[in-house]
């Protein structure tokens, strides 16, 4: 009977907690007083959340695809039929006809490791982690404002001396409770919050202000609001002087403040009031979640907040989804940037991991996430290895994803379970959890975190870090399998990973990674250019509650978790029902295009007229069905955000 | 060695004295981690016991009625064997504060009267309570004094260690402790006069010290005789977080949901652990029916529990404790003595609501 500190593996928040193990069972756990972010408190995930992962369905042997069905077999055979897999694809077809696909619940040492792969041993610049499909539209929005891809507060902890909170859409209360206790300490000491959704969340008690846009039009409120800014000169006095100033000043030229309020429908004098109030109350805090990074134009809209927090001299919160999206980001798992925020298509940086890696990189970035699905289904893609990421879910338009995988000459996915995702794959790796392997793990706030092994891997399972360096040397080269060399080759090109000899006393809880605040510049926020496709009847407010994350595929492992979200449902005002004739409790068919879902509807006159409010529920009845491949231009992170959909009832 | 008297161990005693004691039972004791956390767990030596810990979040009670426990394994196979696998090993409990003693005693009338719980009760039985006083309170959530359970007890512990300095005044209350006291009892010896005199001023002293104050009494008159309005309830509810660690951490709660888990091998075990009345699946019947719908009414029940249905009325005491645990580990402000304060505050408005205009 022994406790082990490690940190959560749900949200970004990266509460540190205790594991009581008995042998190898788990027998309790509990939050750390002392950490900085759990302070003595866990989340309902936390709680019960971790208990489920080692359910009994968990992938105990690999599996390889024989006349058509999954058999089990030995780690030489899986390991040397992915690679001869791997390697006839590459000398047929060429690196680029292989794709990587990582999970940012992995461990930063899982996702360097993984860019490794890609990058160095197979050679392919198909590469990206699941923040495609979440929070990675925060990357160059925010490098091209603040300075890097990352949140600029100093701490969690002081979130509670912000004076003004402006938080967009996020249903932070329930999502990352440990982000919303902090907004709701910092109401109560007097901070004037600013909730900004088309629906009404748990924020509501405690903000001065709800404001209501239409879905999927931020873009045009923000840009009227960082006008007003500018034009009523409520910056701060360096601000002319500050590089980007006038190509944003410039960029703005169109926006007219009255139409743009009634465009965005947050109603007549809000953006003046809203701009004063925020400029009145200093320190600022600026953070939104999903409900933005997911919109048709996130990375404008990012750009927009981080100018306005600029201008104001506040802060910036994005509030990413998964436990490591912050490290995974830090360490490159992505398309488009290398490993230390630098842009793929930057020289100077290509020329360092050329050295560190020993080999020449092409000079353009290849296809992210939602480009290897489309290069799939066109027959360009042949093979996709996928570690930790149930992308079928998580994927837009499940059909389409779906043919997209089938159409692969390969597929190969390392899993906790044998997800609907693993269960298209010709070869699957059983994966261990955060339990049961070492590594580190960066929160919201840019913490490394420790991940300890608290208990013995399940049947044959290993960790992701040991099949991709199993990978690597069946393809015939060497990937360190000790986390600690992996993060030294980490420190090589990324400054702020390296271990300073300072870092490494009191590092109990971790260690914050530092930026530098001089580097920030305003940018240009552009009007939109998609196009207006409104013949549908209702907006889409796609959501996530209390209960669930992400894809749902561990947090329905816990039978207490399931147990709170009965079934699945989907909101509409009173009026909207009258109008396509359906009663409470009766089902209602949510379509797009792409697909469609049956719910049962729940009156809340909260959910403004015109949209729907359909949460995401498990085994993959979710709202990212009804998406299409549509995304964001820059980012390439799909639309979830304001999608049109019709609404009928079933008869 | 009596039951009701008092003697003295003294500090160089007393790491020989839980050493000879260990090898009889296992010891579970505070000790401090790296990081500064504190946490009780078994110990391999005396000398890991801290006895300036203060208060720890993870209760005391996991020890007797655990966290997660397997009760018994069965295999499916229509060849049905059922094996018991509840362990109780014998263990005191060394440095357990007044108030989880007292909130021990609340479990065991929960677990064993009318049908006694087997795994409960061979727990509790082969544990021994040696509980130590708090000089002050070791927190400033702490109000256990509002709830008459500390900083020092009367009664209900096996053994109560009071730190005089160089000493531990040693009180024996039950059997079980007078038991386990004279397998080692050369090792003590009457307390003085001196001894006494010290402890009272340091009872003086703890009971003046403490900030948190809960003013419970009102407040259980207004919850048991059913005053406090609806939209209290549905206003306190409105904030919580529902991540239940209000109950998993409250050293008097009892419920538990039994889950049969399957394990590689296709056998399946019994497993119970912590749930909590917070959870809305907690009272959903199978009609799907949900007697307590709303996050108010489930706050509501919390307090009702407490302050009206069980304790109340069958044992004449509130269920708290005053151990201040659901105050540190609240993601809102929805501790007991905050939950009070509220409920003080509007019903003093209800009450008088001319008043709450000309507030504003």
């Amino acid at each position: 009977m022994e406790q082990i500190l490690t940190t959560c593996g749900f949200c970004s928040c990266g509460c540190g907690l205790y594991i009581i193990r008995n042998g190898n069972l788990m027998t309790g756990l509990c939050p750390s007083l002392s950490h900085p972010v759990s302070s003595g408190r866990l989340c309902i995930k936390g709680w019960n959340g971790i208990p489920g992962i080692r359910s009994a369905d968990r992938l105990t042997a690999p599996l390889v695809r024989k006349q058509g069905r999954l058999e089990e077999v030995c780690w030489e055979e899986a390991i040397s039929t992915a690679a001869s897999r791997i390697s006839q694809l590459v000398s047929e077809n060429g690196e680029r006809s292989i794709g990587v696909i990582g999970s940012a619940k992995l461990t930063n040492e899982e996702c360097y490791a993984l860019v490794k792969l890609a990058r160095d041993v197979i050679g392919t610049p198909n590469l990206d982690s699941s923040s495609r499909f979440y929070d990675a539209s925060v990357n160059r929005a925010l490098i091209e404002t603040i300075g890097y891809a990352a949140s600029s507060i100093s701490d969690l902890n002081s979130i509670r001396n912000a004076a003004s909170i402006m938080a967009v859409g996020t249903n932070v209360m329930e999502q990352l409770p440990h982000i919303g206790s902090r907004i709701e300490d910092a109401a109560i000491n007097g901070c004037y919050v600013v909730a900004v959704d088309p629906r009404t969340t748990r924020l509501a008690p405690h903000s001065a202000n709800l404001i209501h846009p239409r879905p999927g039009a931020d873009l045009v409120w923000v840009r009227a609001l960082v006008k007003y800014v500018i034009d009523h000169q409520l910056y701060l006095p360096e601000i002319p002087e500050t590089q980007g100033f006038e190509e944003l000043r410039s960029s703005l030229a169109d926006v007219e403040v009255e139409k743009a309020e009634e465009l965005s429908g947050v109603g007549h004098g809000t953006i003046s009031a809203l701009a004063k109030l925020l400029a009145e109350n200093s320190p600022l805090l600026v953070t939104f979640g999903l409900g933005v990074m997911q919109q048709a134009d996130a990375t404008a809209i990012i750009r927009g907040l981080a100018n306005l927090a600029i201008l104001l001299g506040g802060s910036i919160l994005p509030l990413r989804g998964q436990n490591n999206a912050q490290g995974a980001c830090d360490v490159g798992l992505t398309w488009d940037f290398l490993p230390g925020h630098a842009p793929f298509s930057y020289e100077p940086a290509r020329r360092v991991w050329e050295a560190i890696w020993g080999r020449e990189l092409p000079s353009e970035p290849g296809l992210s996430a939602l480009g290897m699905l489309r290069a799939a289904e066109s027959g360009l893609l042949k093979g996709l290895l996928v570690f930790g990421e149930n992308l079928l879910l998580s994927s837009p338009n499940t059909a389409a994803t779906r043919k997209a995988l089938d159409g692969l000459e390969f597929l190969a996915v390392a899993d906790l379970y044998l997800t609907e995702t693993a269960q298209l794959a010709d070869v699957v790796f059983p994966a261990c959890s955060f339990l049961e392997k070492d590594g580190t793990f960066t929160n919201i706030e840019r913490r490394i975190q420790p991940v300890r092994k608290v208990l013995d891997p399940i049947g044959q399972s290993r960790s992701d870090l040991d099949i991709i360096a199993d990978l690597a040397s069946a393809v015939g080269k060497k990937i360190p399998r000790d986390p600690m060399k992996i993060m030294a080759e980490i420190g090589m090109g990324v400054p702020f990973y390296r271990l300073g000899d300072d870092d490494r006393k009191d590092s109990t809880f971790g260690r914050q990674w530092v930026y530098d605040s001089n580097a920030r510049k305003l940018s240009a926020v552009y009007p939109s250019h998609s196009g207006d496709h409104d013949n549908h009847q209702f907006q889409l407010i796609a959501s996530r509650i209390n209960y669930h994350q992400q894809t749902g595929t561990m947090a329905s492992r816990s039978t207490i978790l399931v147990r709170e979200y009965a079934e699945p449902f989907a909101e509409l005002c009173e009026a909207d029902a009258e109008m396509i004739g359906a009663r409470a409790d009766e089902s209602v068919t949510i379509s797009s295009p792409s697909g469609s879902l049956v719910r049962k509807l729940v009156l809340n006159e909260s959910i403004p007229r015109g949209c729907i409010h359909v949460p995401h529920y498990f085994n993959g009845d979710s709202p990212n069905a009804l998406a299409s491949y549509e995304c964001d231009p820059v980012s390439e992170v799909p639309v979830y955000k304001g999608l049109s959909v019709n609404v009928e009832a079933v008869k | 060695m009596k039951s009701g008297r008092a003697y003295i161990l003294t500090k160089s005693d007393a790491v020989m004295f839980f050493a000879s004691l260990a090898s009889t039972m296992r010891i579970i004791a505070p000790r401090k981690l790296v990081g500064g956390d504190v946490m009780f767990g078994a110990v391999s030596s005396p000398q890991e016991i801290c006895w300036d810990y203060g208060h720890d979040i993870y209760p005391p009670k996991r020890f007797i009625f655990p966290h997660f426990e397997e009760m018994f394994s069965y295999t499916g196979d229509g060849n049905i064997e059922i094996r018991d696998s509840g362990e109780a090993p014998q263990q005191a409990i060394v440095g357990i504060r007044s108030c989880d003693v007292r909130a021990v005693r609340f479990q065991e009338r929960f677990f064993l009267s009318q049908i006694e719980d087997p795994y409960f009760k061979a727990r509790l039985d082969n544990t021994v309570l040696f509980s130590l006083v708090c000089n002050k309170p070791p927190r400033k959530e702490c109000f256990c004094i509002c709830c008459d359970a500390g900083p020092y007890l009367d009664s209900g512990f096996d053994v109560q260690l009071t730190d005089l300095g160089d000493r531990f005044l040693y009180e024996i209350g039950s059997d079980k402790g007078e038991k386990v006291t004279t397998q080692e009892a050369y090792m003590l010896k009457e307390a003085g006069p001196d001894d006494i005199a010290k402890r009272r001023k340091i009872e003086l002293e703890a009971d003046s010290l403490f900030e948190t104050t809960a003013y419970i009494a009102k407040a259980i008159n207004y919850i048991s005789s059913d005053e406090v309005p609806p939209e209290v309830w549905e206003d306190l509810g409105s904030t919580c977080f529902r991540c239940g660690a209000c109950t998993n951490l409250c050293p008097v709660c009892t419920c538990f949901t039994v889950d049969d888990l399957q394990r590689l091998d296709g056998s399946f075990i019994r497993c119970r652990s912590w749930d909590s009345c917070q959870y809305a699946g907690f009272t959903r019947e199978a009609s799907g029916h949900n007697p307590r719908p709303t996050f108010g009414s489930r706050v509501q029940r919390r307090f009702y529990h407490k302050a009206s249905y069980q304790y109340i009325e069958r044992d004449g005491t509130h269920g708290c404790v005053g151990c201040g645990r659901c105050v540190t580990t609240c993601l809102t402000h929805l501790g007991l003595p905050d939950v009070v304060k509220r409920i003080r505050r509007a019903m003093h408005n209800y009450l008088e609501p001319q008043q709450k205009v000309s507030e504003v």
